[in-house]
């Protein structure tokens, strides 16, 4: 690759505008490689401070960077007002760590955090003068290739990659890098590099897939070209310990969010939870031992000079080791003033116990979820928590110094009813009587508890994937039902933006016709849409009516079981049979254990996957 | 002075890109950096209990430093060199300190202790030049008073009493330099860019670019007499 540095154009810049921190690089723990073969920038399509701490893309560059001749650098979106900057001064997208334009990269990686996310990574491609759509690249263009939480629905955006990586990429990223190489050795055309690519397990190559609309216009399935596969799975690895956790992570100069050091203790989560997405999609459940997580906490503490240290997963406390894990960190942690913090409890006292153990006196603030009010909705989004569950949690936690806590519920729920919302305002009550019981009438006054709502989003490879989102309209109307039950006193209450998951449930089970719509809703303007201020459904709204979408017919329809899907093609290894059972189960009321603690409950992932849950410990508890 | 304890100060420099860094980012970096040289460092006591360390004047973001300090408390003796020596192997490019010296506990902390503040301000323009900067510069501090505007408020500064050296100003590689020495204080001290901006503009001088460093801060004595807090 040729070319040269823009940092003599870009600094300048950077004294018109708020924190030049975002771009300055030479961070600890930055890799910078002079001469590479090959070259791959990974983009998080938001700000620094935003997706710096992105821990997947952490693994990815670390991955990269370790392939003898492969340089990997890191870009993210400039803020608005660099932006107006470049595009005035003629500067294009550029990478971090060399400051090269992102174009002129082998390999452009984006990761897709989310469904707001599309209309940035719009920006980002024309920032970085790539044409957005894959079909208009030359040779000369990087393989664009994306990956991360929301490709398992991934055609409302699908035209603007070449490729989408489906799964986990610790071994897929190695396999794209090779198979491009050894395409580029042989002089390959974009077209035939394309198609090896799709020959990679775990890779799915858009342009490879034919769209076609069903005679009632309401649904598009993709069919592959060729010798395409027909259905793509996810790429998963056996176990986490093959793979080195990053112990020398880059160490941001600028205030980030999830600014500490972060291990992952384990992936997957087998709980159940029939609304939840990551549940379905990151199965079977990994753990890493405790010997390797204690030993990389100590040594990425080391390296990294942080004083907080993080236990990430989606369910920390259901490690089977974890209650050794936090006593030997606590151990040899004490009085170093580095504190280790736990992102996800589980309503019990052992959770709560757990806190108390990493706490060292500092008692901030605990979250809990039991997301429905009504013990008949939690069965039926198989949340196996009971009130009595709740109370107790809160007693012990009140009980032993805490007089914060948060609590996390949903609305518009399948089968909800006004009981149900209700509901959460009387266990939002009783959690407060029970609060005040056990805390000393002098420190009742501290008793803070926020609550905060979110609208139930039905995601794709889910139990509830059939189902219909509630409309706007009855959004507003459940919301003023829930406020009125709540009780006023020692409340803060917090809702998701109802516009937000409205375009949120479009984008999770929109087809491909959706491409058309994120792109002129971008060309109107939309992008950062994570930012509250920045998001504008007019815009949106404007965006469908000129495509011609309805964008209610992909949110607020109920789907016949029986109708082909926009993401058929793809799959998390959960068999559909899994789904559809777990979706009678739903409605008949009957909970799924978690198969971590009781058994196989038949979701089929570790047989199509050749895979199996790893407990470190065993057993759990 | 917390018995067991060694106050250490260090020289650092901010420079290159780094020169960016808000005052805050700049803290936590070095606070980073001590942590990875794994130092004996003592900790505070207290609710949130943190790295023992104190840092100089801030620089504002943009402005580079040739000679900035912090103090930082350890609890074990350890050979100044050898503390330099792995600080400076912990230490991210731009952002590196060069000297380190223990400093008794009666010492005045540094943010008391340095008020005055020299700089170095380059500044890029066509046909720029020393004499036409030294006028309009001149015509600035011979009014004696200065203002500027920040968040709504207005600051003034008597210049006698904040600029207590004659500026120098020479033509470099094309520009124009200007040594200026500030005093600082805990009631905000004048940032020489902020001066020389309004100077040109008064002048209708057009600079393209205004780079400032900060050469270093002194203490000053009784007689006026400047010298290094080390
Ligand atoms: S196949 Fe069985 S054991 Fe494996 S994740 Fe699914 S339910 Fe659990």
């Amino acid at each position: 690759m040729t070319g040269a540095s823009l940092w003599a154009r870009v600094e300048p810049l950077l004294s018109r505008i708020e924190r030049p921190a975002r771009y300055l690089n030479s961070e600890w723990g930055s890799v910078h490689t002079q001469e590479a073969e090959y070259r791959a920038v990974f983009l998080y399509p938001d700000t620094y401070e935003i997706g710096q701490a992105n821990q997947a893309l952490g693994i990815l560059y670390q991955q990269a960077n370790a392939i003898d001749g492969v340089a990997a650098e890191r870009a993210y979106l400039p803020w608005i007002d660099l932006i107006a900057l470049m595009r005035e001064e003629d500067v294009p997208l550029f990478s971090l760590e060399s400051c090269l334009p992102v174009s002129q990269f082998d390999l452009f990686g984006i990761t897709v955090p989310y469904e707001l996310s599309y209309t940035s990574i719009l920006e980002a491609l024309d920032l970085a003068g790539i044409p957005l759509r894959a079909v208009n690249r030359s040779e000369e263009d990087p393989l664009v290739v994306g990956g991360g939480p929301c490709v398992y629905n991934p055609e409302p955006f699908a035209a603007f990659f070449d490729a989408i990586l489906i799964g986990e990429g610790e071994e897929a990223l190695g396999d794209i890098i090779a198979a491009h190489r050894q395409a580029k050795d042989e002089s390959l055309d974009r077209a035939s590099v394309l198609e090896r690519l799709s020959q990679i397990p775990g890779v799915y190559v858009p342009s490879l897939y034919h769209e076609s609309v069903n005679g009632d216009g309401l649904t598009s399935v993709l069919t592959p070209i060729g010798s395409t596969p027909a259905v793509v799975t996810k790429r998963v690895v056996a176990s986490l310990s093959a793979y080195a956790a990053p112990t020398c992570p880059v160490v941001p100069f600028m205030d980030v969010v999830h600014d500490r050091y972060a291990v992952e203790v384990l992936r997957g989560c087998t709980r159940g939870c029939r609304f939840c997405q990551a549940g379905m999609v990151y199965r079977p459940v990994r753990e890493r031992s405790a010997d390797e997580i204690v030993g990389d906490v100590l040594d990425g503490l080391a390296c990294t000079g942080y004083d907080e240290a993080s236990l990430t997963s989606l369910s920390t406390a259901d490690h089977s080791q974890i209650e050794e894990i936090l006593r030997r960190l606590t151990r040899r942690l004490a009085g170093t003033g580095i504190s280790v913090s736990l992102p996800s409890l589980r309503v019990d006292a052992f959770s709560v116990e757990l806190a108390r153990l990493v706490s060292a006196g500092k008692k901030s603030g605990l979250t809990f979820a039991p997301e429905a009010g009504t013990q008949r909705l939690r069965d039926v989004i198989n949340k196996n928590v009971t009130e009595k569950d709740l109370i107790d949690t809160v007693r012990f936690a009140f009980e032993a110094g805490w007089r914060r806590l948060k609590l996390y519920f949903m609305i518009g729920l399948p089968t909800e009813t006004d009981e149900d919302i209700r509901a959460i305002g009387q266990v939002v009550e009783r959690v407060l009587v029970a609060a005040r019981e056990v805390t000393p009438p002098a420190q009742r006054g501290a008793i803070r508890v926020g609550v905060s709502v979110s609208t139930f989003v039905p995601k794709v490879q889910t139990p509830f994937q059939w189902e219909p989102q509630i409309t706007l309209e009855e959004v507003r109307r459940r919301q003023s039902v829930l406020r009125e039950s709540m009780p006023r006193k020692g409340v803060d209450l917090h809702w998701h933006d109802a516009d937000v998951s409205f375009l949120e449930g479009v984008m999770a089970r929109g087809g491909r016709e959706v491409a058309d719509v994120v792109e002129t809703a971008w060309r109107g303007g939309a992008r950062f849409e994570a930012w509250t201020e920045q998001f504008r459904l007019s815009t949106w709204l404007a965006a469908f009516e000129s495509c011609g979408v309805d964008p209610t017919l992909i949110a607020n329809r109920d789907r016949d079981i029986e109708e082909p899907l926009p993401w058929d093609h793809l799959s998390a290894g959960v068999s559909r049979r899994y789904l559809q059972r777990e979706r009678e189960r739903a409605f008949s009321e009957s909970t799924t254990p978690d198969c971590s603690f009781s058994g196989c409950t038949g979701c089929d992932v570790c047989g199509d996957l050749d895979v199996d849950i790893v407990l470190t410990g065993g057993e759990r508890r | 002075m917390t018995p067991g304890e060694f106050r250490l100060r260090v020289a650092y420099r901010k420079t290159g890109r780094l020169r960016h860094l808000s005052h805050l980012e700049v803290v936590h970096a070095l606070e980073r950096m001590v942590r990875r040289a794994r130092l004996p460092f003592a900790i505070t006591q207290g609710f949130s209990p943190h790295l023992k360390a104190a840092f100089g004047p801030a620089l504002p973001v943009g402005t580079a430093g040739e000679r900035e300090y912090f103090d930082v408390w350890l609890t074990k003796y350890t050979a100044a060199t050898e503390v330099l020596r792995v600080l400076v192997a912990s230490a991210p490019a731009h952002l590196v300190p060069f000297e380190a010296r223990y400093v008794a506990d009666s010492v005045p902390s540094l943010t008391a202790a340095l008020t005055i503040g020299s700089y170095e301000v380059e500044i890029d323009g066509k046909g720029l030049d020393a004499s036409s900067v030294q006028a309009a510069l001149k015509a600035v501090l011979t009014t004696g008073e200065f203002s500027i505007v920040h968040k709504g408020k207005t600051k003034f500064f008597d210049l006698a009493r904040s600029v207590p050296k004659d500026a120098r100003v020479t033509d470099r590689d094309g520009g124009v330099v200007v040594e200026l020495t500030v005093r600082m204080g805990p009631q905000g001290s004048l940032r020489p860019e902020a001066l020389i901006r309004h100077s040109l503009e008064a002048a209708s001088i057009t600079a393209s670019a205004v780079r400032t460093t900060r050469l270093e801060t002194l203490v000053e004595g009784d007689e006026g007499v400047w010298s290094r807090p080390v």
